[in-house]
């Protein structure tokens, strides 16, 4: 074949490739992302900002049911309770409580009710140093034991806050101890972790969020 | 001698000369059509620049009366895209502050709310995903970050044996994102936050390779944000819509702390494990946490970015 | 001449060079088209991304930069390679390399323009480059080494296009170039060339937030190898142009006649003829009467018939020709195939190289159409050149001629042989530091050599890349490369081994693990391979058409002299032609 003809061929052969490219390339045919699996929308519950439990001013703020903190509807006044403790020295919760779990510090230290309550005035608690408090005081009977956090808390440093840090602009809104604390069960609740990270790429060697109760 | 560099036909008659004419020209015209064909995926183009966008001007460079024609055109798009009305506003730095973030790692339990709230108040794109906080499960005993695991998912935190840091933008007293942006479209205001101008930054990710921390986030596509999930109250800097192609990250919810707010990450941690606020007010809870604490981490802090970013431990 | 003139010259200069580009052989046509090709699919491939975003990619936030920017920092080196061809024919005055100076300094141009493309294709929003440009953007400068890379790359490109572009024009258009308007570029680009590849190492080096690139030991370990990718690219790229511009040893060649009573006459030189040649070659008129004569006296005057031999190559005659009228073509011979290395018209010389070296003769010389020549012995020639017009002139137009030796090619090898060993101790050094202390430091560099945590994608590739450099540095220490075929194995080893390295092997692993100790592999989509490929072949496509446009400049085929000719047919016309048309007039 001549040089002139196989000139010729290769621009024949041109044109049909740039034409087949032609049509490939409004055909789509090739390159689309891989789409990963679509993430679901996150539970609202988990960007709530309401606190783990009701502290008994916010109870009666809420206008809630309060009859727990009736004592005196199945009590009778100037009658002084008495515990009853196992054999361990622990009290024994009565059935009427039965919903009071104590786990107030560790080897059961701080199981006994009137460590805080007042057993003359069921409406009042006490501190060790012989303060009477309401109920809703109770940040000072918590703090008459755990000093540091209260001091702490005083400062809006420890537990949730929310509001304006520039005060002239608005107030710090701060919670009480039993607005996350349990007061019986203080320890902080575990709860289930919202959602991890989800990657780029569904085929990227990454690792891969874990199922939920995986490590 | 037939040359290399001759061209491929002497035409020995008006003959073939034409027949080679017309092959030269058909492929020229199937080279042109096969490059109006490659542009094809261009139909699907919908997200036309504005001419006025394209010629908008850098945020400082504005001035009052073009911030408000922006911020209005701002508002327009957002209403359009998503059928809400926003309230879109400029927020200043205000005089004689400086933010500082405080993380007590004794009371962070791991569960990732300030993740999501942060997602929430600043209207990030939630497929593909784009979250500026990442909480790392750290072992005890380590602030070795290589240990960390990104993916916890058990069922309930926090687990023993391990503690838990989130982290985001640091607000570096010397940010390396800001040093090699090559057209300044990431700077730090007066009052520590490092922001970024999502109409300038031309998404070379260059801060992205720059940061120490892992902080800043590229939108690889056109974000997606459900229209029932966003978030009407938005600023220029902080947490309006971003479009595909530019970059963003924390800016410790500028549109509430500029108004004097707490950022949403504080807000919603149920554990109170965040504390933030003015360091240059000796009243604040951030000017008394770092009196009086003892111990503090600014992460990496051999890499010289001084952190406005302090991690500590209760006792 | 006014300016009009001279513009619409160099217009025409361009049209034609244009012209050039879309003409050639079936090949040429072919591997045009098969670059073609690619280049579509990338341009395909660029409109999806630039629709749907980088997602189409593989990149993501943990690995930011993949393919993109790896083969922009292999490509940089290359650009930077260019300046190591013109060190040693620009400093060290070596005549050998002189050809090659502008097929390296149009491979930077064309590496640049690919570096321009791959860091087009990697911004988020290109539509906003104008934010780039100082004055009207804003311009982080001197602060972000991005902004110092824009201004390097950009002011390399328009050296390496003027320097090119005024030497190519000045030959096309018969003049000798004024030094005072290249030769301090050069000199700029050569250090210019050396701080592009310094820049774009810095803006790794300056994170000090990714150890595996906070370290010194970068800037010079790319500029080693870039200084052994450039030149061995540069060594397979010309023996490709040596191959190309020759051809099949031509029919008529038996045809060919020596200068006989039959094929054209001979006579002494005379005065006048001095006068006609004066004409052509205006330097001729300082040439002070006396001398004249006395050249005369030794020169004789040929007039000879197309396809005449006019001298042989490989004899030791030591005469020197200036062409009076018609063209003369000389064609070296190379393993059978032939090539021009150069065409004189009138006022032109030829044989003078070999004269004055006293070496045998590297081509032989044809004429093209009938010609009349003036032969002077060597003597003769260094007389005429003690009048210093005449002497710039002789020398300058002795270096006009498309000449691709081995020993140039051998200098070449002996650049990459020193570089390749430089390369490959600060390999060593690297590796030392990383994994003598075991620092945390260490983790890309171990998940890079060895994987970790379970991943390990990149540690096939690293190996490969470090035995392929190996086996080419030992090729090239060794005698046996002195071979061409053993060379060229060299460099191609060397050329993957650092493209490798200096992509994959670089920007990939100072990204995993994050620096908050997550591990995110990356590997390229297809979408990011077809825009890698359609760039490579516009570069390729690039650096064809410049070479399509100046070697037949620098051949003397393609000069402002034969402007009329057609369209520039007359240049080209095979000497058979012009035989038959002589014989049937």
């Amino acid at each position: 074949m001549t040089e002139a003809a196989k000139g010729q061929w290769v621009l024949s052969l041109l044109s049909l490739s740039f034409l087949g490219l032609g049509v490939a390339f409004w055909s789509d045919l090739w390159g689309h992302t891989a789409k990963s699996p679509p993430i679901p929308l996150l539970d609202t519950n988990f960007i709530s900002t309401a606190t783990a439990r009701m502290s008994a001013a916010d109870l009666v703020k809420s206008g809630g049911d309060t009859s727990d903190f009736d004592c005196y509807a199945c009590h009778e006044r100037n009658k002084p309770l008495k515990l009853k403790l196992n054999d361990d020295g622990d009290v024994v919760v009565p059935k009427e409580h039965e919903n009071i779990v104590m786990a107030h510090g560790r080897h059961h230290r701080n199981n006994n009710c009137f460590n805080c309550h007042d057993e003359t005035n069921l409406e009042l608690l006490q501190t060790r140093d012989g303060r009477h408090l309401k109920i809703v005081e109770s940040p000072a009977l918590c703090g008459s034991c755990h000093g540091p956090t209260y001091r702490d808390w005083e400062a809006g440093v420890h537990g949730r806050t929310s509001g304006y840090w520039k005060r002239e602009l608005g107030a710090i809104d701060r919670k009480v101890c039993t607005s996350c604390h349990n007061p019986h069960a203080p320890a902080f609740p575990s709860r289930q972790p919202a959602p991890g990270p989800h990657p780029l790429h569904p085929l990227s060697l990454s690792a891969r969020p874990a199922e939920p109760g995986e490590k | 001698m037939a040359d290399a560099n001759l061209p491929a036909s002497g035409p020995a008659s008006g003959e073939t000369s034409r027949r080679s004419f017309l092959r030269t020209s058909a492929v020229l015209a199937s080279g042109i059509a096969a490059l109006a064909a490659s542009l094809a995926p261009l139909r699907e183009l919908t997200d036309y620049t504005a001419v006025e966008k394209f010629f908008q001007k850098h945020y400082k460079e504005l001035t009052p009366d073009e911030m408000k024609q922006v911020l209005e055109r701002i508002a327009r798009e957002v209403e359009k895209q998503y059928q809400v009305r926003p309230h879109v506003r400029d927020y200043k730095p205000l005089d004689g502050v400086e933010f500082v973030y405080c993380l007590n790692l004794t009371r962070c339990i791991g569960c990732r709310k300030c993740v999501h709230a942060c997602v929430a108040e600043n209207n990030q794109s939630r497929d593909p995903e784009i979250q500026y906080i990442r909480v790392l499960k750290m072992p005890h005993g380590s602030l070795d970050v290589e240990k960390a695991d990104h993916n916890y998912a058990p069922a309930s935190v926090p687990e023993k044996g391990f503690f838990y840091m989130p982290v985001q933008c640091q607000q570096c007293k010397n940010p390396p994102c800001v040093k090699v942006c090559p057209v300044r479209a990431t700077w730090q205001e007066s009052d520590g936050i490092t922001v970024i101008d999502y109409d300038w930054c031309i998404g070379c990710r260059y801060c992205e390779a720059a940061c120490p921390y892992f902080a800043r986030r590229f939108n690889w596509t056109k974000p997606s944000i459900p229209k029932e999930r966003l978030n009407p109250e938005m600023s220029y800097l902080g947490n309006r819509p971003r479009r595909q192609g530019v970059m963003e990250k924390c800016h410790f919810c500028i549109q509430r702390t500029r108004a004097g707010r707490y950022p949403a990450c504080l807000e919603v941690c149920p554990a109170g494990a965040r504390k933030f606020g003015n360091v240059l007010d000796p009243e604040s809870e951030v000017a008394y946490i770092l009196r009086t604490k003892r111990v503090f981490i600014q992460l990496k802090e051999e890499v010289g970015t001084s952190p406005r970013f302090f991690y500590y431990f209760d006792v | 001449m006014s300016l009009t003139t001279k513009t619409r010259n160099y217009f025409v200069f361009l049209w034609r060079c244009g012209r050039i580009a879309f003409s050639g052989d079936w090949r040429y046509y072919a591997w045009m088209g098969f670059l073609s090709l690619f280049v579509l699919l990338g341009i395909n491939a660029y409109a999806k991304q630039f629709v749907h975003g980088l997602i189409t990619t593989g990149m993501s936030d943990q690995v930011s930069w993949g393919v993109y920017i790896a083969n922009f920092t292999f490509i940089v080196g290359i650009a930077a390679a260019a300046a190591m061809v013109v060190i040693p024919v620009y400093i060290y005055g070596n005549r050998e390399l002189h050809d090659m100076v502008i097929f390296g300094e149009l491979l930077a141009v064309a590496a640049i323009l690919m570096c321009l493309a791959f860091v087009t294709v990697d911004l988020g929003r290109p539509d906003r480059f104008w934010h780039l440009i100082p004055g009207i953007g804003k311009f982080n400068f001197p602060g972000s080494m991005l902004s110092w890379d824009v201004i390097v790359l950009n002011g390399y490109l328009l050296l390496n296009v003027h320097i090119c572009g005024y030497l190519l024009y000045c030959r096309y258009s018969g003049r000798l170039p004024a030094k005072w308007f290249y030769i301090p570029f050069v000199f700029v680009a050569i250090a210019w060339a050396v701080s592009i590849h310094t820049v774009t190492a810095f803006l790794y080096v300056g994170l000090g937030g990714r150890p595996f690139w906070n370290s010194s030991i970068v800037g010079p370990r790319f500029l080693a190898s870039a200084f052994t990718a450039g030149p061995a690219l540069i060594i397979l790229a010309m023996q490709i142009v040596r191959r190309v511009t020759a051809t099949a040893p031509p029919a008529e060649a038996a045809r060919w006649r020596e200068a006989t009573p039959e094929t054209g006459t001979r006579r002494p030189a005379t005065l006048a003829d001095l006068e006609v040649l004066g004409r052509h070659l205006p330097e001729l008129g300082s040439v002070p009467t006396e001398a004249r004569r006395g050249i005369v006296e030794t020169a004789t005057l040929l007039e000879v018939g197309p396809g005449v031999i006019l001298l042989h190559q490989g004899d030791t005659d030591k005469e020197a020709f200036f062409v009076l009228k018609g063209r003369v073509v000389v064609m070296r011979q190379e393993a059978g195939r032939f090539r021009i290395t150069r065409s004189a018209g009138p006022g032109e010389q030829f044989g003078e190289v070999s004269a004055l070296a006293g070496t045998p003769r590297e081509a032989t010389a044809i004429a093209e159409e009938a010609a009349t020549v003036l032969r002077l012995p060597v003597e003769a020639l260094r007389k005429l050149m003690k009048t210093p017009p005449m002497n710039k002139v002789v020398r300058a137009r002795m270096s006009e001629r498309l000449m691709i030796t081995d020993r140039a090619l051998m200098m070449l090898r002996s650049i990459v042989q020193v570089s390749m060993l430089i390369n490959v101790f600060l390999l060593v050094n690297e590796i030392f530091k990383e994994f003598y202390s075991r620092t945390s430091h260490v983790a890309s560099s171990r998940y890079l050599f060895f994987g970790l945590h379970g991943h390990h994608a990149l540690v096939p590739w690293i190996w490969t890349a470090i035995l392929f450099n190996l086996v080419a540095m030992f090729l090239l220490v060794l005698p046996v490369s002195r071979s061409l075929k053993y060379l060229n194995l060299a460099c191609v080893l060397a050329i993957l081994g650092i493209w490798i390295e200096k992509g994959m092997g670089l920007v990939v692993p100072g990204f995993i693990p994050t620096p908050l100790g997550e591990m995110v592999e990356y590997s390229p989509s297809l979408n990011e391979t077809l825009v890698c490929l359609g760039i490579w072949a516009f570069g390729l496509l690039c650096y064809t058409v410049f070479l399509r446009m100046s070697i037949p400049i620098l051949q003397g085929r393609l000069t402002q002299a034969n402007e009329g000719d057609n369209g520039a047919a007359r240049s080209f016309r095979s000497v058979s032609a012009a035989h038959e048309q002589a014989a049937y007039h």
